[in-house]
């Protein structure tokens, strides 16, 4: 780990299967190995089904592998309890769902102040940064407003602030501009690639559109569950 | 989610959570209803006999069972330490009012002068003294047990029976065995008795007292051919001498004394009649709950299946929560106090309805309900004990509803 609390992530040889050993199994990833260094801005990038959810949800703790290793930091995930990989997830992960997952019933600052909350961070506290944070993103004026009185693009961004809450230092966005148009899609990207640079964080972001993956600086191509190309930009 | 759909979800999950409520409601009700009024009645009695000023009860089996009443009196009378007995008749008849409607009404044949011998402190001070009823000892018309002397025909309503059937002091009203005017025998009205009526009026306690002699007559329990049982009483209440009263070897000496006179009776001490309804109380007490611990438990499996319905509508949510790395615990808490909340809402909901259940039925229902309702009671503590037995159900139907919470896979419900 490095000083900002940015994990060093490993995956070797990791499988992932859904269903049990049967005929009926779905071997979403085979044989993965990668090393994620600390501050890389990561695409990944497959057409649909090749496991590249299933790749970031491993790497952020979500699931585990059914066979292989995951390491964080040198340590290796599987040795952690659940709720140790909670309490990670909580403080080092920030996670942006291409559906934005916001929950309906809570306010836009609500939302946002939910990862705080968690981590028993005092009220007024939470509340302050919440509004921070949603000004960071450009949502200055709407926090009390409930998700389904935002647009796309603005639960995105309510959604990119929620991950900010915790100063994590992985940042794990699935298609975070997929259900967006052209517009806000370019708007989100330039949010998520500032944010990164100004926290010196770890971006891993999966997308299959090759304008959004053009921004990264590391590209691993999926296919069928299998990370088939690994290219680092100069 | 669209504001529609979300709309239909909300009302769907607020009317889950307002039939919970009113399940509990209706569990928590019942019991309410039963302690409160059963333990009311039994209060009351109890402290009739604690406060009565009597301490000894003469009673035979069967209906009336008590044989030549105004006799064995007089031989009881006679046994040293003996201050007073006092045999009393109660038996429903018909009372007509001036128009010729009938009221079926409970009667109570007493010895006058016994009688207000025999009563408490403070049952003395709801009758007037001495009580205006003609013969204080029942003897002329009694006549050896002729029934050939001649009957006064007096008669003391109960302010609440006065009060309903609009009878004034003064005026006549007639009595009858059965439905039958042609047969009934007016008696007049000397005096009212009883505790002025309540905001919860009418009371119930449509009593009249008349000579025991005139009872017996008037129901077929007087001496004679075609009478039930001669010279018929329900019990004689006997009280001792100040001096022996609280001698519990002196109480027995006596009873020891009037079993000798009718072997086949029953003769208890107060003490002992308060502790049989004590026991009987208690036991009943344990029936009202047992019998209600089955709504109480359906109330509680329709909690448990409100919660885990909400778990599964819940479902993203939760895997959300649990991705964002909220604890497993705080999503139970969450949990936990959504079944309390809902619990104690019922409990509170059931409380007050039990109570206005009864107020209603003091109000409203047929006398004998009225009469019991009337002497509900509500304990706080009891109620309280009830409330928190269902806070803490609540938290075992909660326990289903974490369970299931907690095995949401994170993966599966984002999907």
């Amino acid at each position: 780990m490095n000083g900002n609390g940015v994990p060093a992530i490993v995956l070797a040889q990791v499988d992932r299967t859904y269903g049990g050993s049967g005929p009926e199994a779905v071997h979403a990833l085979r044989g993965a190995t990668v090393s994620i260094a600390p501050g890389e801005f990561v695409s990944v990038e497959g057409p649909s089904g090749c496991g590249k959810t299933t790749l970031l949800n491993l790497l952020g703790l979500l699931d585990a592998p059914t066979a292989g290793s995951l390491s964080w930091d040198g340590v290796p995930v599987g040795q952690r309890s659940d709720r140790e990989r909670a309490r990670m997830r909580l403080e080092r992960v920030g996670f942006i769902f291409q559906r934005f997952y916001l929950l309906p019933t809570l306010t836009a600052r609500e939302n946002v102040e939910l990862p705080m909350q968690a981590r028993g961070v005092p009220r007024a506290t939470r509340r302050d940064r919440a509004r921070a944070l949603l000004a960071e993103v450009g949502l200055s004026g709407r926090e009390r407003a409930y998700p389904h009185q935002l647009s796309g693009g603005e639960e995105q961004r309510v959604a990119i602030a929620r991950a900010l809450a915790n100063g994590p230092g992985l940042l794990l966005a699935d298609e975070p501009t997929g259900e967006l148009d052209s517009t806000n899609t370019r708007a989100i990207l330039d949010l998520l690639i500032r944010v990164r640079a100004e926290r010196s964080a770890t971006l891993v972001l999966v997308t299959h559109n090759p304008t959004v993956a053009a921004r990264a600086r590391r590209h691993l191509t999926m296919q069928d569950g299998r990370i088939v190309g690994d290219v680092r930009e100069a | 989610m669209s504001g529609g759909g979300w709309g239909r979800g909300l009302r769907h999950a607020r009317l889950q959570r307002i039939l919970a409520v009113a399940a509990i409601g209706a569990a928590v009700a019942l019991p309410v209803v039963l302690v409160s009024v059963g333990g009311g009645v039994s209060s009351h009695e109890l402290h009739a006999l604690q406060t009565s000023g009597y301490q000894l009860v003469v009673s035979a089996p069967g209906n009336h069972g008590v044989e030549d009443a105004h006799n064995l009196t007089r031989a009881i009378l006679a046994i040293g330490g003996v201050a007073q007995a006092s045999p009393v008749l109660s038996i429903a008849v018909d009372a007509f009012d001036a128009g010729g409607n009938v009221s079926p009404v409970l009667a109570e044949g007493i010895v006058p002068a016994a009688f207000t011998a025999t009563l408490g402190p403070t049952d003395g001070s709801l009758f007037p003294t001495p009580l205006p009823l003609g013969d204080p000892n029942d003897t002329t018309h009694f006549a050896n047990g002729t029934y050939r002397g001649s009957a006064t025909d007096d008669v003391v309503v109960s302010i609440p029976f006065a009060h309903e059937f609009h009878v004034k002091v003064g005026g006549t009203l007639r009595l009858a065995a059965d439905d039958n005017l042609s047969a009934a025998v007016p008696f007049l009205v000397t005096a009212t008795f009883g505790p002025p009526i309540t905001f919860l009026e009418p009371a119930a306690a449509y009593a009249l007292l008349l000579p025991l002699s005139d009872l017996q007559t008037l129901s077929g329990y007087a001496s004679g051919p075609g009478t039930i049982v001669p010279d018929a009483a329900d019990s004689i209440e006997v009280a001792v001498a100040p001096s022996i009263a609280d001698d519990a070897g002196a109480l027995a000496a006596v009873a020891a004394a009037i079993s000798a006179l009718v072997p086949s009776y029953s003769v208890s001490t107060l003490s002992q009649e308060v502790s049989a309804l004590e026991s009987a109380s208690a036991v009943l007490t344990g029936f009202y709950l047992a019998l209600s611990s089955v709504g109480i438990a359906v109330g509680v499996i329709f909690l448990a299946l409100v919660l885990l319905r909400r778990v599964e509508t819940d479902r993203r949510s939760i895997g959300i929560r649990r991705a964002l790395g909220v604890p497993g615990r705080s999503v139970a808490a969450g949990i936990v106090a959504d079944g309390a909340l809902l619990a104690v809402g019922g409990a509170t909901a059931g409380v007050i309805g039990g109570v206005t259940l009864v107020l209603g039925l003091a109000r409203w229902a047929t006398a004998e309900v009225q009469e019991a309702a009337q002497l509900a009671t509500f304990p706080p503590v009891l109620l309280g004990e009830i409330v928190a037995a269902i806070v803490l159900l609540s938290l075992a139907a909660s326990a289903v509803a974490v369970r299931a919470a907690l095995r949401v896979q994170i993966v599966e419900a984002l999907r």
